[in-house]
């Protein structure tokens, strides 16, 4: 008989709340957090999209980073290791530091050598990237103008020009720990050094993917016996100064078009979506572990996971194939892998990005599959998308709302593209097994499959 | 030595290190008694620039030998404009 695999503990950094309890109060209250873009990225590019879901101010400090490790990692992997901290305190596990360190630290009475960390990023340190180039491209040009300024240009002409110079700033320095930041697999990597976590370490590149397949490689490495414990979720951060990671996206006319009103711009599954609502990003991170290895230390479950399938399109870099056959292909494959039917299933987490053919296509599938009865949200309906994370926080949400037997609406949601059950007030519902699920550029197609722990 | 750098250069040296500020002797060498490798130079100097919000060019870092030897180039340093 194939091993059980239970959540003992999650942690989150989210546009409406870092920590587990403040992101579902949130969730739960309907909370957006759309809001307009930076002026000043006006500066740069001609947008047509004018709102995204930004992160609460974040203070390094305060996820237990010092200095000298904030300035060797990019923000996604602060995030990460932010959300790792939260889930290893709350699955129980008595934090120590290690033998004459003051900044790593070991989980006593565990196995570090069958203890795995599973990440899912879609850029990784893009941030770091853009400001290392920032400054590789700025900083020589930049001082030649400044010097042929002084010899040549009128000092009534000098606010002008200065203005111009004020927008080609650069950082302080060329970070030298660029390489170590900007490398995807950095946050999974400083998860194990910060924990001591000996056992496999991997990092899932599957953009909008990459939490779900994370979070389900992990899984499986826990039921086939590869490890006990999985340190598992996802992460993004791509609040880059001056805007060029939301143009990369804008100009391929993804992000919502209708900014009129920040607060009702974000609308999946609506008939008047116009593109999914681009986050500065976020992590969640989850605490797989083996249910015996978890009952021996007295750890409270939150949901079990008892699924796991991917499949890909094959069809477009960009763009998923509208038939949704191979989306199909994948839930059915999924509920295989649980033992259980579409009947068996009483919530979807779905991918419900907002953009015109996802939620089309998504809708269809699910219509297809589980009937118009199944309760369907989207958390990208009150987050926006935080791509590498999206399906590590959707997860989450599947897991608390099987725990709890609620879970949150789909905001802003007024005519459904499809006579589904979108959930829309917040109210008691007792659902065993849920479906999250997450699709991603390139054509990938992922889900797993979580019971409620009884 | 200006007392203020110095404490706030010690207090860097201390983080970058690991070690009790009041365990960092001013003469000691950097690499081979307070095990100061390439990597932890590294940090020290981006730590210094943004203690002192000063570009340091690693160049000019090269052949400080003592903590003493970081106090007396950040007082000079501190005396020229920042690069950025």
């Amino acid at each position: 008989m194939s091993r059980r695999v239970v959540i003992t503990g999650a942690g989150v950094v989210s546009p409406i709340g870092i920590g587990v309890d403040e992101f579902w109060r949130s969730c739960l209250a309907g909370k957006s957090s759309a809001a307009p873009i930076p002026a000043h990225w006006a500066d740069y590019a001609d947008l047509h999209s004018r709102v995204w879901s930004p992160l609460p101010e974040i203070d390094p400090k305060s996820l237990g980073l010092a200095r000298t490790e904030q300035l060797q990692l990019d923000p996604v992997t602060i995030i990460a290791l932010g959300a790792a901290r939260e889930a290893l305190a709350n699955a129980g596990f008595a934090i120590q530091a290690a033998e004459g360190k003051t900044r790593t630290y070991v989980l006593p009475d565990t196995d570090a050598t069958r203890t795995g960390v599973y990440i899912g990023t879609g850029l990784g340190g893009a941030f770091t990237f853009l400001q290392n180039h920032t400054h590789h491209l700025l900083r020589k040009p930049r001082a030649a103008l400044m010097d042929f300024a002084e010899k040549y240009i009128a000092t009534a002409d000098r606010d002008t020009f200065d203005r111009i110079m004020a927008q080609l700033k650069h950082g302080l320095r060329f970070n030298p720990f660029e390489v170590s930041m900007v490398m995807p697999n950095a946050p999974a990597a400083a998860i194990g050094i910060k924990y001591t976590l000996k056992g496999v370490n991997e990092t899932y590149c599957v953009a909008c993917a990459s939490g779900t397949v994370a979070i389900g490689n992990a899984y499986r490495a826990v039921r086939d016996g590869r490890v006990d414990i999985a340190v598992s979720g996802g992460c993004e951060y791509f609040g880059d100064e001056h805007g060029h990671i939301f143009h990369s996206f804008d100009v391929s006319g993804t992000l919502v078009r209708d900014c009129s009103n920040p607060e009702t711009a974000n609308r999946p599954f609506d008939e008047k979506r116009s593109g999914f609502l681009f986050s500065q990003g976020g992590a969640a991170i989850l605490v797989l572990e083996e249910l015996e290895h978890a009952r021996h230390r007295g750890a409270k479950i939150v949901a079990e996971l008892i699924g796991f399938a991917e499949t890909f399109d094959a069809h477009s870099i960009m763009s998923l194939a509208s038939d949704g056959v191979q989306i199909e292909r994948m839930i059915r494959a999924a509920l295989a892998d649980a033992g259980l039917s579409s009947r068996d299933v009483d919530y979807v987490n779905a991918h419900g990005t907002g953009t015109m053919n996802n939620d089309k296509t998504e809708a269809d599938v699910i219509g297809r599959v589980f009937g118009q009865y199944v309760p369907v949200n989207s958390t990208k309906s009150l987050i926006g998308h935080t791509i590498g994370a999206s399906g590590a926080i959707e997860a989450l949400v599947t897991a608390l709302s099987l725990r709890d037997g609620i879970t949150h609406v789909c905001n802003n949601l007024v005519t459904p593209v499809l006579d589904l059950n979108f959930v829309r007030k917040t109210e008691r519902f007792s659902p065993r097994v849920g479906l999250s699920q997450s699709f991603a550029f390139g054509g990938h197609n992922a889900a797993v499959v979580m019971r409620r722990f009884d | 030595m200006n007392a203020n750098i110095q404490q706030r250069v010690l207090k860097v040296a201390s983080e970058v290190l690991e070690r009790k500020e009041d365990e960092i002797q001013l003469d000691a060498p950097l690499r081979d008694e307070l095990q100061l490798d390439s990597l932890k130079q590294m940090t020290l100097f981006i730590a210094l620039e943004d203690e002192f919000q000063h570009t340091i060019p690693p160049e000019e870092a090269e052949g400080l030998v003592t903590v003493r030897d970081v106090i007396e180039f950040i007082q000079r340093k501190m005396q020229e404009p920042s690069l950025a």
